[in-house]
């Protein structure tokens, strides 16, 4: 097997969890894997030596993911869903997950995939602001307000869940 | 040891580790007579273990077969465009669910207020100005160059600020005009420059500002703005250009503005 092909594969574990915290649900986020990595094997040859797999394994995903997250947008498909897919969406297979982990994967999917991005690529991924900025195709004033907002928002949402848990144990 | 004021901004940089290393002690100083952004900094920092947490497992779960057999090409490559498999649409049910399930989500985020800067509301409001009058062939500007007096003089009063429109003629650029927008609470001035190939930038301009600011502000595929502010004014300049270029000619333009204000 070639250098760059065992590179590739050594950071299939990281696209994986970076595109489950974009996706949350396990065959989608495999699936966007999946496409990155195919994208990645036709363009093998635009990859720099010297250049880090994974920066580079990481643009390659990030614009799968904006790219159809606008389409999605424009075109406003999330409306024409089958139900089918929305149910399996609200009851993620076989995964054990504690209350606090499903409260902030939740709230984590409800923020805008713009910041999403940007948070988990600081926060869970372990960027620096230059390289994420450098990732995600923004100025780095665009990821710090990005990362500020996310995290805002994220706690908000947070402190909503526990507001209404609080509000529920009262009425019973 | 740097000597500066802190703000929430930092508390990012600190978590982060973005932090320059002598301003950490300065910074832990701060966090500890300021009971409130201590404690915004335990929540953000809980939040983020949380989050590595909810999402670490992934990274122990075996690799699928599917995506190992895509790199070893035990699997023909056929498919380059993400035509096929379909997981935007779950991602977009997700956000659907998320913000519908639990209700109020969005409005929670709504009641408390969760408000841009003062300077992301300045970018993204100049912005938006030129991607709209930028487009326009012939109603781009109220007030064409050709009577670039008035055109000072009447954005001047409107806006409240001494308005002088920059010569950007060594960057290339010449003025096509101007128009009054709405900004914020207030008005704005928009100065519209061209240069000979067509290629458009903007200049915004509103005396709506308290923050101290400055860089730079852009979405991945549209344009970006440089912007200062500072007490009492605020400018943006927006334009498609690559970085250095519009980097270069809002010098030069906020040179000139900030000359002519102080005139």
């Amino acid at each position: 097997m070639d250098e760059k092909k065992a590179a590739i594969l050594g950071e299939i574990p990281r696209l994986r969890r970076y595109a489950r915290s974009l996706l949350r649900d396990r065959d989608s986020a495999d699936d966007l894997v999946q496409d990155c990595l195919e994208r990645a094997l036709v363009r093998l040859d635009n990859w720099q030596t010297g250049e880090s797999p994974r920066r580079w394994l990481f643009t390659i995903m990030h614009h799968l993911f904006i790219d159809q997250m606008r389409k999605v947008n424009r075109r406003g498909e999330a409306a024409m869903l089958p139900l089918e897919t929305s149910e399996a969406q609200a009851a993620p297979a076989e995964q054990v997950e504690s209350i606090a982990s499903r409260e902030i994967v939740d709230a984590l999917q409800a923020i805008s995939p713009d910041r999403r991005a940007a948070l988990v690529m600081v926060a869970i991924e372990g960027f620096s602001y230059a390289e994420a900025a450098n990732i995600l195709g923004v100025p780095a004033g665009t990821l710090m307000s990005r990362i500020a907002r996310g995290r805002d928002e994220l706690r908000a949402l947070l402190d909503d869940t526990a507001r209404r848990r609080s509000i529920r144990i009262v009425e019973k | 040891m740097s000597r500066r004021d802190f703000s929430e901004r930092d508390i990012h940089m600190a978590l982060d580790g973005e932090l320059p290393g002598d301003e950490r002690t300065a910074y832990e100083a701060w966090l500890e007579a300021n009971a409130e952004m201590k404690a915004k900094s335990a929540r953000y920092a809980a939040d983020r273990e949380a989050l590595r947490t909810a999402f670490n497992g992934v990274l122990d779960e075996p690799v699928p077969v599917r995506l190992s057999k895509v790199v070893l090409g035990e699997a023909p490559v056929v498919r380059v465009s993400p035509s096929r498999s379909r997981w935007w649409l779950a991602a977009a049910a997700a956000a659907i669910l998320a913000i519908g399930g639990a209700g109020g989500y969005l409005a929670g985020i709504g009641r408390l207020g969760l408000e841009n800067t003062a300077e992301d509301q300045l970018a993204e409001e100049a912005i938006a100005a030129h991607v709209i009058y930028a487009a326009e062939t012939r109603h781009a500007v109220e007030v064409p160059a050709s009577d670039k007096d008035h055109l000072q003089s009447w954005l001047s009063n409107q806006v409240g600020l001494k308005l002088v429109a920059p010569d950007l003629a060594a960057q290339g650029f010449q003025l096509v005009g101007g128009r009054l927008l709405p900004a914020g609470q207030g008005k704005a001035a928009m100065l519209l420059y061209e240069d000979v190939k067509g290629e458009r930038i903007s200049l915004f301009v509103t005396a709506e500002s308290a923050a101290k600011a400055k860089g730079t502000y852009g979405e991945d595929d549209g344009p970006e703005a440089v912007y200062w502010l500072d007490k009492g004014y605020g400018c943006a300049v927006v334009g498609s250009l690559p970085r250095e270029q519009l980097a270069a000619v809002a010098k030069s333009a906020y040179g000139q503005l900030l000359a002519g204000l102080q005139s």
